[in-house]
């Protein structure tokens, strides 16, 4: 069964569809790429399925409907996610940040806390300070961390709420060759380790190399879907990816201003397949 | 050999009394294009700061076109002639793009024309305000407006950022040909080494808040393991 | 029908006052990104100064052309003061933080007027020409009309430059994307100081004309940016145009309120018209304007990452909180009288305080309404206990409960109002309260209604409890170690509370809501829970403050000593226990000001213009507060002797100081 299931979900924002009809699902200990031009609505989509935005359609975990519950009990349910901007708690050191997705708030525990009960930090934090190799950065105040530093923090608070899928949103972003190839490795552990993963990256060497499925998305819709492989040489990603600028870039400047659309950021836009 | 443009040397800046890089030395000269290459967190983005003043520098000294610049405000450089394009673009979303190439300081008036013959997507675009643009089409807007301002040095910082490859394809050639044009002086700031080294006539590797490594472009293209030394933190050879 | 026209006219003078004020208000957020609470201040300032000049105050007497000029040369050089001194210092600061600042100046200026002119409400004489006119067959002052459109030349004046002129377009750069201006050759500095000055001016200008209307006094023109903010927020702290129609319509309504409630059919208390239905209005308006327009503010691109004062976490608790215990018990006795009182007020102040640590420091949420929820259940424990008979601390109990329940339900509509904008809202809340609530003499009264002494079997507890310390004076020292006992209790809960789960989750939604509910944080359980909190330490200090004096005065609890509890508080350290406390001892009647007063003769006022320049310099030069400095030094110090001995430093490790573990020292509840 699919730890993430996703049914035609479709988000606007007055009048313009961001995503029209975009299903997709992550099974168990599966790495699911999401990849597509800027503006594709990658982050829309994340958003909408840990409900930050309101959207049309069915999210179901583990089979569980989630439609309509608030973004944090989707959280508690399972369904994880980091932010572009790795969005730390700045007043908390790195493991107190852990421990707010480790921690089972409750009423009965709020109360032993409050008459003095010592809580032990949660064991999953550690596991997940070691998944990401940060052990020595337990006790550094957040905003002390450089930006590599802070996606990985991210990605390890995530991972910390013990999920059944983490929704990772440009990880890799501002990370040299070496460490998205580190991050890579680690992100390819964790999902064999039983953790669904669904990543979203422009780095193409990082997607295509450790995903198992990649879905692609342009102008909100899902242009193509199955094994990176497969993905690759799509005749329908290669256009979209490619278009017919990409061998002349100056002519390709003065067509992309021939079509101004405000749905349309980058209407020719995009990544080669294959950077490197 | 004439004036450089801007000369940096013993360059050291960083936050909260932090050090990010420490004793940095470079120089562009009239029309080159200089690459500024480095790691995540190697310091580029602070080293552009210190140059236009959003950042102060803890020592060392910026040299413009021969006039020290000491502790002259962010202002008052863009004023003499330093045009920044921060990373985040720096374009004001509520303004038209024609009122970005309106904006200047007192006594100013900008090139429109220039920004349009450069970016021949924005004048379709004039009434349009920028947070409707396209993320390519504010970067163009903000680079636009940078060369409107007749810069004698351009410092620009990862124009790729959240953009895709093509889009910075598109771009980077139109730095190189203004330099050209123009003889305005380059610093590049770019994550896509091979990209960057394509247009640059030089190129600097930041590691660690240190130059480790500077040569020819075309050397450096070349030799892509001084330039994996340089993001590995290992010595230079 | 004739009569409610007439009122409506008549509003149109305060309204064009309120949209004078207004405008200052929106002109000075987009130059300079700060909610100016001190816009009526400057416009009571300039009025003080036009009466001064027309009444012969300086020892002569100009005529009222050149009075006018002089009173808005004062305004404009007032500006220049506020731009220098507090913006441009203050420019990279948090939203809430500048907030503060304009609450700090707001303070100054009230305390400089009162000093240089005293307590008495003085009548300037009118600038404009006093004639009547005779509008759809109802006489009026010509004044009225020549105001309004005065105020809307004004609106179409600003409009217009803002729209057309290198100025006005700049100014709108500047404050989207401050960063992008200065890069691109604008300077801010420049854009905030026209766009401060304009404001002051605007201000100063309504200030001197629309004075014969109200009364120019300490208070009712620096209070009147309260309507003037409703104002602003229906326009969006953006648009001029709106900005002033909401100004004018409400000084309307307002006038209109007030002529209903001299009808017969209008409720009454004790034979008087309901009182405070125009700051209800106010209020009111202010929800509804919330609820148009969204709760959130636009936003500038501001030039620097603003931090939040730091919330360190507490690692020793127990010692220095007995340590503080004894030393305030053995002072308890020993003290005279009168110092036994100003520590038993301290305490008191401590208590008020630590609400604001929990909902401000830790939740990052200014609620200006928390102290007069003390004074709700102040006035609640006077009915509980006289009444309904009930004993101590039963009664205590329950006042504390209703007025933390009426806290709770406050916060829970609240709940999507956050940042300034809660700030603004809170506080028109907590003036309706001071006047419709407090001011109604069957709930409360300026007049004070009386509380019994505790009496815990057979024991008094109170201040006229028969143990009377070393000098045999009223008021007791039980009462005293009654108050330490609960200040201690509260200090170490709101200090470990920084250590729990709900604390790391309070923190958590302080920094990043949307990250925070990501990450599996009910953010609107955790503010609840802070508002519940917040709100029944309060309470309990309001049923202190009922104990202490015997009784309980709607003068106590008014919306000017809730900001100015505030100041206190961020002088001392919002975030921390050891904050609450010195900001305590600095509070109205507490230890410092007394011994201040005894000492040196220095008066309240003196204090008010301390309060108010302290509060600016602590935003500039300390932002941590007192106690945040003292908590920095010692981590510091620390960190220093840990490196000392450490001998070998292991390898280069260029972050080497970040990984010390400073973050896990700290004694909190220092006094």
């Amino acid at each position: 069964m699919n730890v993430l299931s996703v049914q035609s979900v479709s988000v606007s924002y007055g009048g313009v569809h961001a995503l029209s009809e975009v299903s997709l699902d992550v099974g168990q200990g599966q790495l699911v790429g999401l990849i597509g031009p800027n503006g594709a609505g990658k982050t829309t989509f994340v958003d909408a399925v840990t409900g930050l935005v309101t959207a049309r359609g069915r999210v179901a975990l583990d089979g569980q409907d989630l439609t309509g519950l608030p973004p944090h009990a989707r959280a508690r349910r399972g369904l994880a996610r980091t932010f572009q901007s790795s969005e730390l708690f700045e007043d908390l050191t790195v493991t107190e940040n852990l421990q707010i997705t480790a921690d089972r708030p409750s009423w009965w525990r709020a109360l032993g806390e409050t008459l003095g009960r010592r809580v032990s930090p949660d064991s999953a934090a550690t596991q997940a300070l070691s998944a990401l190799g940060l052990e020595d950065l337990a006790h550094a105040s957040a905003h002390q961390l450089s930006q590599g530093q802070r996606k990985l923090v991210g990605v390890a608070r995530a991972l910390a709420a013990r999920p059944r899928v983490v929704c990772l949103d440009e990880p890799a972003a501002g990370l040299d060759t070496a460490e998205s190839a580190e991050l890579g490795r680690r992100l390819r552990a964790i999902a064999d380790d039983g953790t669904s993963l669904l990543l979203i990256d422009h780095d193409m060497s990082l997607v295509m190399g450790i995903c198992d499925h990649v879905v692609v998305l342009e102008f909100g819709k899902v242009i193509a879907s199955g094994p990176p492989a497969q993905v690759r040489t799509d005749p329908a990603v290669i256009t979209a990816y490619l278009g017919a600028s990409a061998a002349q870039p100056t002519a390709a400047s003065q067509q992309h201003g021939g079509t101004p659309s405000a749905e349309g950021p980058s209407k020719v836009a995009t990544t080669t397949p294959e950077p490197s | 050999m004439s004036t450089p443009v801007l000369e940096v040397s013993g360059l050291t800046a960083g936050y909260d009394g932090a050090p990010v890089v420490r004793d940095v030395d470079l120089t562009v000269a009239a029309g080159q294009v200089v690459a500024l290459l480095g790691a995540n967190g190697a310091g580029k983005t602070t080293t552009l700061k210190a140059i236009s003043a959003l950042l102060r520098p803890m020592a060392g000294t910026v040299t413009f076109a021969g006039t020290p610049l000491d502790r002259i405000p962010a202002a008052t450089r863009a004023r003499l002639g330093i045009a920044h394009v921060p990373e985040g673009r720096g374009i004001f979303s509520g303004l038209t793009v024609a009122e970005h190439l309106r904006l200047g300081h007192r006594g100013e008036r900008l090139d429109e024309a220039a920004a349009y013959r450069y970016f021949p997507v924005l004048s379709r675009l004039k009434d349009r305000r920028a947070g409707l643009l396209s993320g390519g089409e504010q970067q163009m807007l903000a680079m636009g407006r940078a060369l409107a301002r007749r810069p004698k040095l351009l410092l620009l910082d990862e124009l790729s950022l959240g953009l895709a490859p093509i889009i910075v394809e598109e771009l980077l050639p139109v730095v190189r040909r203004y330099a050209d044009d123009s003889g305005c002086g380059v610093l590049l700031v770019e994550q896509h080494v091979g990209l960057a080294l394509e247009v640059a006539d030089h190129g600097y590797v930041l590691s660690h808040g240190e130059i480790t490594t500077h040569a020819a472009a075309r050397e450096l293209d070349a030799d892509q393991a001084r330039i994996v030394a340089g993001y590995l933190g290992e010595h230079p050879v | 029908m004739d009569q409610i026209l007439l009122f409506a006219v008549l509003g149109l003078g305060q309204g064009a006052l309120i949209a004078g004020i207004a405008l200052g208000v929106v002109v000075t957020y987009r130059g300079s990104g700060i909610i100016n609470l001190a816009t009526g201040a400057v416009a009571m300032a300039s009025a003080y100064i036009f009466w001064a000049l027309t009444s012969g105050f300086f020892g002569f007497t100009l005529p009222t052309v050149a009075a006018l000029i002089g009173a808005l040369v004062a305004a404009l050089a007032i500006g220049v003061l506020i731009e220098v001194a507090v913006f441009r210092p203050l420019r990279t600061v948090s939203p809430l933080a500048k907030l503060a600042a304009s609450l700090g100046i707001l303070l100054t200026l009230q305390a400089t007027v009162l000093l240089v002119f005293g307590t008495q409400p003085q009548q300037a004489p009118s600038v404009l020409p006093g004639e009547t006119v005779t509008v759809l067959g109802i006489t009026t002052p010509a004044d009225r009309f020549l105001l309004t459109g005065l105020v809307i030349a004004i609106a179409l004046a600003l409009g217009a430059l803002y729209r057309w002129s290198r100025f006005g377009l700049a100014t709108r750069a500047a404050s989207e994307n401050e960063q992008a201006a200065l890069l691109a050759g604008l300077s801010p500095n420049g854009i905030s100081l026209a766009n401060t000055l304009l404001a002051a001016l605007v201000a100063g200008l309504l200030g001197v004309l629309a004075a014969p209307i109200v009364q120019v006094d300490s208070i009712t023109l620096p209070l009147q940016v309260v309507p003037a903010l409703a104002a602003a927020l229906f326009a969006g702290f953006t648009s001029l145009w709106i900005a002033c129609t909401a100004g004018i319509l409400i000084g309307v309504l307002q006038s209109i309120v007030y002529f209903l409630s001299t009808q017969s059919w209008f409720p009454t208390d004790n034979g008087n018209a309901m009182p405070g239905l125009q700051q209800l209005l106010v209020f009111v308006l202010m929800v509804v304007a919330l609820y148009v327009r969204g709760a959130g503010l636009p936003r500038r691109g501001e030039a620097v990452e603003q931090r939040l004062p730091a919330v360190p976490l507490p690692e020793r608790l127990l010692r220095p909180a007995l340590l503080a215990a004894v030393v305030a018990a053995a002072a308890l006795v020993v003290l005279p009288f009168d110092f036994r009182q100003a520590l038993t007020n301290s305490m008191i102040g401590m208590v008020i305080v630590l609400s604001y640590v929990v909902i401000t420091g830790y939740v990052g949420q200014i609620s200006v309404m928390q102290l007069a929820i003390s004074g709700t259940a102040g006035f609640a424990l006077s009915h509980v206990a006289i009444q309904l008979r009930v004993p101590f601390p039963f009664d205590a109990l329950g006042a504390t409960l209703l007025a933390t329940l009426l806290g709770v339900a406050a916060g829970i509509s609240a709940l999507r109002v956050r940042g300034v904008s809660l700030a603004v809202v809170t506080l028109a809340a907590a003036l309706a309260m001071e006047q419709a609530l407090f001011g109604n003499t069957s709930f409360g009264g300026t007049a004070g209604v009386s509380v019994p002494p505790p009496r815990l079997f057979g024991v008094n507890l109170g201040p006229g409890a028969d143990f009377r310390g070393l000098d045999g004076n009223e008021p007791s020292p039980m009462f005293g170690f009654l108050v330490l006992a609960v200040t201690v209790v509260l200090g170490l809960y709101v200090a470990h509370l920084r250590r729990t789960g709900l604390g790391r989750r309070m923190l958590a939604v302080r920094s990043n809501e949307r990250a925070a509910a990501a990450a599996g944080v009910d953010v609107r359980a955790v503010k609840i829970a802070a508002f519940a909190i917040s709100s029944f330490i309060a309470s309990v200090a309001g049923t202190l403050y009922g104990y202490n004096f015997g009784s309980v005065s709607a003068a106590r609890f008014t919306a000017l000593a809730a900001l100015g509890l505030i100041g206190f508080a961020y002088i001392g350290g919002i975030t921390m226990v050891s904050g609450a406390v010195i900001a305590g001892l600095m509070s109205t009647e507490a230890l410092l000001p007394h011994a201040l007063d005894k000492w040196f003769g220095i008066k309240g006022t003196w204090a008010l213009l301390f309060g108010g320049v302290s509060l600016i310099v602590t935003l500039i030069a300390n932002p941590d507060g007192i106690a945040g400095a003292g908590h920095r030094r010692r981590a510091a110090k620390r960190a220093a002797r840990a490196a000392a001995r450490v001998s070998e430093p292991d390898g280069p490790h260029p972050e080497g100081e970040h990984h010390a573990p400073a973050a896990l020292d700290t004694t909190e509840v220092a006094s």
